[in-house]
């Protein structure tokens, strides 16, 4: 593996446990997933450099759009849950438990 | 010169940890700043600048801001910083868990690839600009769809923060 390669796969690998184990805000989730976007963006826009393969630049541009999506819609679910909650504490969201 | 890469691939990865073993939303956003950044020069130094543009303008510019405004929702008067030991704990542990990822998966050792596209910016076709630019040409269905994305995302939003009688989530 190269250097490099082992930069973006472990920073994604740390995203997806901050995500995991996210503990008091759910905008720390938010902000997790937002990381693991960023390194796959870069996996992305690594990829064309490599093969030397102009069109494959396109995939980071594309993937930035609809992550752009996710996270407006993530956001939009956060300020609805702390309307209706008061705030985006992870243990006042207790309606599905039995 | 050419090492610059490797301290910036290491400041990503310690972006992605301070993400991940967050005190307080307030320096979970600091630390992907810092890895955006990072991620910038990682990409202008690999030789596409255009992409970097593309990161910085629209992730950092546009997306980092909108979430910086929405952390001041999760505002708490006393914070956890980072030399509280829990959050030293997290993030020991997050950073241990891929240590031992790595160890069991055998990697040995790690070779440094070298070598960017057009020969550092000299000639007159871009790859990263060409690429991008068929988006217009050859890959105008991705254009529309991604522009449809876009504009149903934004009625989505609006939905879901309508809230009063009729809102998507309420609480009883």
């Amino acid at each position: 593996m190269t250097y490099l390669h082992l930069c973006f796969y472990s920073a994604f690998t740390l995203s997806c446990l901050g995500l995991a184990f996210h503990r008091t805000h759910l905008i720390s989730a938010l902000l997790c997933l937002e990381s693991m976007m960023l390194s796959m963006y870069v996996a992305l826009a690594m990829w064309p450099i490599h093969m030397q393969a102009p069109s494959a630049t396109l995939l980071p541009i594309i993937m930035l759009t609809f992550s752009a999506c996710e996270a407006g819609t993530g956001l939009a679910l956060l300020v609805a849950s702390t309307r209706t909650h008061g705030s985006d504490l992870l243990h006042n969201f207790n309606l599905l438990r039995c | 010169m050419m090492e610059f890469v490797l301290f910036l691939g290491l400041c990503f990865i310690l972006g992605g940890l301070a993400v991940a073993s967050n005190p307080s939303p307030y320096y979970g956003v600091v630390g992907l700043v810092v890895a955006a950044v990072a991620g910038c020069g990682w990409l202008v130094s690999l030789g596409v600048s255009f992409v970097s543009l593309v990161l910085v303008m629209v992730y950092l510019g546009g997306m980092l801001v909108v979430f910086v405004y929405s952390v001041s929702l999760a505002a708490e008067p006393y914070p956890e910083a980072w030399g509280d030991w829990g959050v030293v704990g997290y993030a020991f542990g997050m950073g241990l868990v891929v240590v031992v990822g790595l160890v069991v998966s055998g990697v040995s050792g790690l070779s440094v690839d070298v070598g960017t596209v057009n020969s550092g910016g000299l000639l007159s076709v871009r790859t990263d600009f060409s690429g991008v630019a068929m988006l217009y040409s050859e890959g105008v269905g991705l254009l529309l769809i991604g522009g449809w994305g876009l504009l149903l995302t934004l009625f989505v939003v609006l939905e879901l923060v309508r809230g009063l009688s009729r809102g998507a989530i309420r609480a009883v």
